[in-house]
């Protein structure tokens, strides 16, 4: 199926993320970062935060653990997702994130091409109480099919 | 914690940050923790069905490591824009380094700025992505 063209500017998702204090600290376990800013909330204080904050790569996990459904949103797309390849990740940064926040999350198609190397950018707009916290773009390319 | 501006000059190398190697385990708490279950990750007959020769790392985990070493230099709370391109395949058993160069400073509206391109690279030196990040300095 090829990419379907019309999606271009639409808003795909809309969905809304607890930010869980436990879901911080797995994300800093598996990357390996032992910053006690982000897992120990006295640490965060002296730091002058208000509670340890998200990393920086955390809005990935907001989506991909709040919207589970981005992949069969591709799909209806016309993504090949066992093709795609994750070509950038681009954030923009507001406000930092904290346990307990409740976010919500718009994602739109951005930009789209079609044509022998197709490529797709989402921006996803996290907000807290309508003020922006952090702006997402995520852009996919699906390569050419071998045959 | 934050940077202090008149500390730094264009062209000061950060602090770089060598990671132990990557394991397939890493990879499965990773799928666990970020909610990124694409199976070319974490089951290697998925990603051998996916024309792979094995599993390969997230990209997200690489960027991960690149925003552990600025967060960890600058806070993460200075950090207003981050962004990376993904250029090549990490497998496990990969050793990563993250490292990158202040490459430009300036003043706007009254804050202090510090623009880095930053790179990870495996051991030999192949570059896994590379990016850009803008701190505030103080």
């Amino acid at each position: 199926m090829p990419l379907d063209l019309s999606y271009k500017g639409k808003q795909i998702a809309a969905f809304t993320f607890e930010v869980d204090r436990s879901k911080i600290r797995e994300l800093c376990a598996a990357i390996g970062d032992a910053n006690p800013v982000f897992t120990d909330p006295q640490a965060a204080k002296k730091e002058g935060y208000a509670d340890t904050p998200a990393p920086l790569t955390f809005a990935s996990l907001i989506t991909f653990c709040g919207y589970p459904g981005i992949w069969q949103s591709m799909c209806e797309m016309g993504i090949d997702i066992k093709r795609l390849l994750h070509a950038k990740e681009e954030y923009e940064y507001f406000a930092p994130i904290y346990p307990g926040d409740k976010l919500n999350a718009v994602i739109c198609v951005d930009a789209l091409r079609g044509g022998a190397m197709e490529m797709a950018s989402f921006k996803t707009t996290y907000t807290r109480g309508g003020q922006p916290v952090l702006i997402a773009r995520m852009t996919i390319i699906v390569p050419p099919a071998t045959k | 914690m934050a940077i202090v501006f008149d500390s730094i000059s264009e062209g000061d190398a950060l602090p770089s940050l060598t990671k132990p190697e990557i394991t397939q385990l890493q990879l499965i708490k990773y799928a666990g923790a970020s909610g990124d279950f694409n199976p070319i990750h974490t089951i290697p007959d998925k990603a051998r069905e996916a024309g792979l020769e094995g599993t390969i790392v997230h990209g997200m985990l690489i960027m991960g490591i690149l925003g552990q070493m600025v967060s960890g230099w600058a806070g993460v709370v200075n950090v207003v824009k981050f962004g990376v391109s993904f250029k090549a395949i990490t497998r496990p058993g990969d050793i990563l380094s993250a490292k990158g160069t202040v490459k430009r400073k300036y003043e706007e509206n009254g804050r202090k700025f510090l623009d880095c391109a930053l790179y990870v690279e495996d051991a030999n030196g192949e570059i896994k992505i590379e990016g850009k990040a803008t701190v505030l300095a103080v």
